[in-house]
């Protein structure tokens, strides 16, 4: 079956002319029309202008216009806050209901110029704010091992459309661990890059100082394949740096003697699910077999990530959703009294609950009287959180531990309760704190049939190395998918 | 830690945002909730500490590019999301009697 295959193996077929292009995308079509009735990881699929493509390229091929390169053809999906020039863009806000993006992120730029072909816009919580997709203004996404539970999120609809194999590929955002908690939850690959490492440019602004874009596929060399298409440093971006010469495939199937592995004791204390510890525990084991040395490291402050991360990216998204007034591109109020009302009507009605809840903690945390105890002993403490993995990292290449401290949950489960969502992701913030690069992949499954994420973090720019051993270990687990829900 | 009703309406203004008593009522609890537990950061001594607002500051310097006009966006692709516009401008309601 096409959709099965990887995006190597996609590629390898169309080299070879076992599969055109055109049959290619047919194939997910099929997939996407089989099974997004019970997935729902689409808020808007373009299926007719991708097998348009599809053909164009084709023909290209055929006449020997263009060679095939690292991905011609290959269809994706793309987290709906990610703009895509013609396509609409909603963030999954009824305030950009209607937005239809005059210009391509760099990222989806970068990707076409690769021949890609986007599918389809993929659901989110609403601004990327939230662990569930239940926070999207239009529906939750479903997770394809399991209908009744949450894909994760906020790229909860990036992370089900890889799992359900309606694309191979997808593109998240990882702000706090958008791209690692669903990719966990969904038992896929996902990768946060060093904050840096791609352009935000076209990246629909959450917070600033911890958002980056990032793969998701249901393989390491797949994400590797898919960052070498969307790294670099892009002159509208002025936080994007330049790495020159960087290749995160050509050290994939390398040995990982001598590794040095660091586990946080502070990633497995109480609240961790013990079905979860134990598979991290038995893949740790793993790597020591695969020649890695194994320690146990400190993160002393971890107790103050999830606060430090809750004042500090509700603060810079309240000043980044700011420009959300109805005037420039959005919703409008018809019967705005005058120019106050409409900016009020708008976000009031615009927004869902949790984006004015976001709004408001960091609207209050940067307020006179109360700037010096909240944004600034937070931004105080992400010192102190990243100064605790600059330490373990002269000790250790790598931590490994747990992505998440449960498996996916039921839908409606936390959706009451926003500060239990947020402790959701105890082990994935500090990723984004420190600017450092994280990795989630499957390493096991619940005796429920939920697939469990480990995660691996590194020092800065080090994607090459760590995704050699997210590969060293993926081959050495070789986890057994059992079969999805949406296909019994 | 305690937060008034009115503090909440007084952060509400500041957002731009517009609450149904009810609604106000809810948040005023999770909010309460939610500082509450971000309190655990005034037990941190962070008297020495300088604050992070950019996690690679030493890796990037500010950069700076040379001052010349290149394509952007024209004016008709830049209204045409606009709810209300005409040739050239966003429109508001009015703001001078």
């Amino acid at each position: 079956m096409i959709h099965q295959l990887s995006i190597r193996e996609l590629r390898d077929a169309i080299t070879r002319k076992e599969f055109s292009i055109t049959e290619v995308v047919q194939g997910f079509i099929d997939r996407i029309d089989q099974q997004e009735g019970k997935i729902r990881a689409f808020l808007s699929v373009s299926l007719e202008s991708a097998l348009a493509q599809a053909r164009a390229l084709d023909q290209k091929l055929a006449q020997g216009e263009i060679q095939n390169g690292l991905l011609t053809g290959i269809p994706v999906a793309i987290k709906d806050n990610i703009v895509t020039e013609g396509v609409a863009t909603t963030c999954a806000s009824r305030i950009l209901e209607n937005y239809i993006p005059p210009y391509d992120a760099t990222v989806v730029r970068r990707l076409k110029e690769h021949g890609v072909i986007v599918l389809g816009k993929a659901n989110c919580d609403e601004f990327a704010m939230g662990s569930s997709t239940e926070n999207s203004a239009y529906f939750t996404t479903q997770n394809p091992w399991d209908l009744e539970r949450v894909p994760g999120g906020s790229s909860g609809g990036s992370a089900a459309a890889v799992a359900a194999w309606e694309v191979p590929g997808a593109l998240g955002s990882d702000t706090g661990g958008s791209i690692r908690q669903p990719a966990a939850f969904c038992g896929v690959v996902g990768l946060k890059p060093t904050y840096g490492r791609v352009s935000r440019y076209g990246l629909v602004a959450f917070a600033s100082s911890l958002d980056q874009i990032g793969p998701l596929a249901n393989n390491v060399e797949d994400v590797a394949l898919l960052l070498q298409a969307i790294v670099g440093a892009d002159d509208r971006d002025s936080t994007s740096v330049e790495r020159p010469g960087e290749d995160y495939l050509e050290d994939l199937g390398k040995d990982v003697q001598g590794f040095k592995i660091g586990v946080p004791s502070e990633w497995f204390s109480s609240g961790l699910d013990p079905q979860i510890e134990q598979a991290v525990q038995a893949s740790i084991q793993k790597l020591e077999g695969l020649g890695c040395s194994i320690q146990e490291v400190h993160l002393p402050h971890s107790e103050y990530a999830i606060s430090t991360y809750y004042i500090i990216a509700p603060a810079e998204a309240s000043s980044n959703l700011a420009r959300y007034d109805g005037v420039k591109y959005g919703y409008r109020h018809p019967n705005a009294a005058n120019l106050e009302d409409l900016f009020r009507s708008a976000r009031s009605q615009g927004f869902g609950e949790e984006v004015k809840r976001r709004i408001m903690i960091g609207t209050y945390a940067l307020s006179s009287g109360y700037y010096d105890a909240y944004f600034l002993k937070a931004s105080k403490a992400r010192t102190l959180l990243k100064n605790d993995y600059l330490e373990a990292f002269k000790e250790v290449d790598f931590l490994v531990g747990p992505t998440t401290p449960s498996l996916p949950f039921k839908m409606g489960e936390k959706k009451t309760d926003p500060l239990e969502m947020y402790l959701m992701d105890a082990y994935t913030v500090t990723a984004n704190l420190a600017g450092i690069p994280g990795l989630a992949m499957p390493c096991g499954f619940s005796q429920e049939g939920l697939p469990i994420g480990l995660q691996i973090q590194a020092p800065h720019f080090e994607e090459a190395k760590l995704l050699r051993l997210a590969h060293a270990l993926e081959t050495e687990l070789a986890v057994q998918r059992p079969t999805l829900a949406v296909d019994r | 830690m305690a937060i008034s009703t009115q503090e909440v309406e007084k952060i509400a203004n500041l957002s731009h945002l517009r609450f149904t008593p009810e609604e106000l009522q809810r948040f005023v609890d999770q909010f309460e909730k939610i500082l509450e537990y971000c309190a655990q950061l005034e037990a941190l001594s962070t008297d020495d500490v300088k604050p992070t607002y950019h996690a690679l500051t030493d890796e990037l310097e500010t950069p700076l590019r040379e001052d010349q006009v290149k394509p952007s966006l024209s004016t008709r692709q830049a209204l045409a999301n606009a709810p209300d516009s005409t040739d050239e401008y966003f429109c508001v309601p009015a703001v001078i009697e």
